[in-house]
């Protein structure tokens, strides 16, 4: 007889190594099934590795790239030493309808997208909990900030989170760590921007997931840089850095790499899941593992097809449906009169944030919700001898001090739960282990585009305001799922009728199936998303444990 | 472990930005001969390594030649430019030498260092002019060794100043800085 796991989790990123955790530490005998590879910090964290010695001096290999990666490498952080932390495209198909772009961007491999996240964390407030239901759009959250404030300062607590307190009502503070200072830019326009908006546009240190000071047994940053690289030291939040070597402590965790999860088992004479169906990453066999409970955290798309595939959890027929992610790349750039005798050392690896003012105490008249402000301040580098005047001796002089102060605002906003952006099973395509793909039709709409427009309208006036000079807006078209916080899929609510999943994460067709990835999503605000997931997750691991010491799973 | 010991487990990484161990290895990347090149024949390297070194000469820090320029722009042609780029590239690097006989008499690399330095102040003011027009609105098509200075200019800089001794001779970057501060005085910076 196969072994009955107490749980499993299905994905080992930023939300299956809290539920790994959670479920471990309450007791459960836990098996956490991995599509991707193992990873060993020692060896595979390339954050260290001076540019010199990178063949193609951190430019990337991009032939390379485009040959395997052609989706992947449209991120960021999928560079020259990280992009092994991306999936190969080729092996990971999906379709998108002609003229409907989406970037799927996607890491399999022991602690998922948590090894290249962008660590920028901020709570939701009933600001956000509170919107569906009070404009109508899509349906109304099951939950409100006082049920999630214990989780969030639960896991808060743990991750370590530097950040500055605001005392805001639409972006409550957390427990954080020592903020991270401001560059002499940054102070210049959060001074400029105290006297124009007083309070209702501030500027602070972004809240990030990153340690200031020695916390738990991981060690404070050192400034290096390259975050998305990995990190020795474990200075910044990840699966691998912190939940899963918590889970391993308690000896109760059983973690499998190249477990690729075809589908949820399902008996239908009891109405409950039995187990995880897997293709076994490597040899490609049929696999399967018994559990009580199953924790889906493979990601919104991920986790929406593992129940697709599986035929289950749909009676409300919103399975797959109100596809979202946020919309970004609305802004501004400018010149600032800052020290020109001064700069910043070391690598912050964090940014400045301007909390949402749209929507909050005034009204648009021309979009509901709003956005916040990433961004900072710095000074040029050699890059810009490309665009001077000169060569020779006082040319490499010249390029040698550091170029002038600037600044840019880099908006992200929130996109409206639509039932037309979804997420299905595509009949024609596999992937490389024989899984059905998805076929995923997303697109922006009219809200998310006046979102866009006035972030650059609002960027270049508080650059003005502030005095900056050379002020450039921009808008930038960015297809959907670029931004990374893609979510909605199997959306939390009150009613079985119109939501997938109850305001336990819980299916409701099926009591012993939690989904508490970004797949849960009934709206997306317009902060960043990992936080709320750490927390919903931990809350809903407490919340089965104490239902299986009931008997009622 | 605790970050001292992290950091002393990092293998060494932070002791290379000493100067004195990096002007030993320059010194060494002089004397040493280059590694085989893969698309420029001999003569369009004397002259990318002239170029190069004209841009970022060797001063009180070592310069292009040292930093192995040539080397990167071999590579960047073989393997990062498509096929379109790499020709544009070589056609301007002939035609340098074309407006070079034309002017002077002779090869690029043939001429006298004053007439080298002219060549290349009117490369960088016709580039510059391309710029301004752009920036206008009205675009110009760069000729050929145009094309090939602007790109040079960039590829020189980004080979320079991202190889060992650009880092750590030129910029002093140390790969782990160990704290952030703000906003301090440029001569503090690392201290």
């Amino acid at each position: 007889m196969a072994k009955t796991y107490d749980a499993i989790v299905v994905g080992s990123g930023i939300s299956g190594g809290w539920a790994a955790k959670e479920l471990c530490e309450r007791g459960l005998n836990t098996l956490v099934l991995e599509a991707g590879r193992p990873i060993n910090p020692e060896t595979d964290y390339v954050e260290h590795v001076p540019v010199w010695q990178m063949k193609f001096r951190g430019m990337g290999d991009h032939k390379a790239r485009m040959a395997t990666q052609p989706i992947q490498q449209q991120c960021y952080a999928c560079d020259e030493m990280a992009y092994k932390f991306f999936v190969n495209d080729l092996e990971n198909p999906y379709t998108t309808p002609e003229g409907k772009p989406f970037s799927w961007i996607r890491g399999r491999q022991v602690g998922g997208r948590s090894i290249m996240w962008g660590r920028q964390v901020y709570r939701w407030s009933d600001l956000d909990f509170e919107a569906n239901a009070k404009e109508g759009i899509g349906v109304d959250w099951p939950i409100r900030y006082a049920d999630i404030a214990p989780w969030y300062d639960h896991v808060e607590e743990f991750v370590g989170i530097t950040g500055q307190a605001e005392g805001l009502s639409q972006l409550p503070d957390g427990k954080f760590l020592p903020a991270m200072q401001l560059n002499c830019a940054e102070q210049v326009v959060k001074d400029g921007m105290a006297k124009h908006f007083g309070r209702e546009r501030i500027l602070t240190i972004g809240r990030a997931a990153v340690l200031t000071q020695d916390h738990r047994g991981r060690s404070a940053c050192h400034y290096c840089g390259p975050c998305h690289r990995g990190c020795i030291t474990r200075s910044y939040f990840s699966s691998v850095n912190a939940t899963l070597p918590a889970a391993r402590e308690t000896g109760r965790l059983t973690l499998r790499p190249w477990s690729v999860v075809h589908s949820v088992i399902y008996d239908a004479k009891t109405g409950k899941a039995t187990g995880v169906r897997v293709i076994d990453g490597q040899t490609k066999h049929a696999l399967e593992f018994k559990g009580r409970i199953v924790f889906l955290c493979a990601s919104t798309l991920e986790s929406a097809r593992i129940l697709l595939n599986s035929g289950i959890a749909n009676s409300s027929g919103q399975l797959g449906k109100n596809v979202m992610d946020h919309i970004m790349g609305g802004g501004a750039n400018g010149k600032i009169d800052a020290p020109a005798d001064r700069i910043d050392f070391g690598n912050r690896p964090n940014g400045i944030y301007v909390p949402r003012f749209r929507n909050v105490t005034t009204k648009s008249k021309d979009f509901v919700r709003g956005y916040g402000f990433q961004g900072g301040g710095g000074r040029g580098d050699w890059g810009r001898g490309s665009d001077m005047m000169g060569f020779g001796a006082d040319f490499k002089k010249e390029l040698r001090k550091p170029g002038p102060w600037g600044f840019g605002f880099y908006g992200f906003g929130e996109m409206l739960p639509r039932p037309e952006n979804f997420c299905e099973i595509d009949k024609t395509k596999v992937d490389a282990w024989g899984i059905p793909a998805l076929k995923i039709s997303c697109a922006y709409g009219e809200n998310e585009k006046a979102l866009l427009k006035d972030m650059s309208v609002t960027a270049a006036e508080m650059l003005a305001a502030v005095g900056a000079h050379e002020i450039e807006p921009f808008t930038s078209d960015n297809p959907p799922g670029l931004v990374i916080h893609e979510m909605g899929t199997a959306r939390m609510g009150r009613d079985p009728k119109t939501s997938v999943l109850n305001g336990n994460n819980q299916c409701w067709d099926v009591k012993n199936v939690f989904v508490t990835d970004g797949a849960c999503m009934a709206s997306t605000a317009c902060q960043n998303p990992s936080i709320t997931y750490m927390a919903l997750t931990a809350r809903a691991a407490a919340f089965a444990v104490e239902a299986m010491k009931r008997r009622e799973l | 472990m605790n970050r001292r010991e992290a950091l002393l487990a990092l293998g060494g990484a932070a002791i290379l930005a000493d100067p004195l161990f990096a002007a030993g290895r320059s010194l060494h990347a002089r004397i040493a001969n280059g590694a085989a090149l893969k698309v420029l024949d001999p003569h369009q390297n004397d002259t990318v390594v002239t170029v190069a070194e004209m841009i970022i000469p060797a001063t009180d820090t070592p310069g292009a030649t040292a930093a192995k320029v040539n080397e990167f722009v071999d590579l960047a042609l073989g393997e990062w430019f498509d096929d379109k780029e790499r020709k544009g590239f070589l056609d301007g690097l002939a035609e340098v030498d074309a407006r070079s006989r034309k002017r002077f008499g002779k090869d690029f690399t043939g001429c006298a260092a004053e007439q080298q330095a002219e060549m290349l102040q009117l490369l960088d003011a016709e580039v510059a002019g391309n710029r301004d027009a752009d920036k206008q609105g009205l675009h110009r098509e760069p000729s050929p060794s145009q094309r090939f200075f602007g790109n040079m200019k960039r590829v020189t800089l980004l080979a320079y100043f991202t190889s060992e001794v650009g880092q750590t001779e030129e910029l002093h970057n140390p790969i782990i800085p160990g704290r952030y501060d703000g906003c301090v005085l440029l001569e503090q910076r690392g201290k």
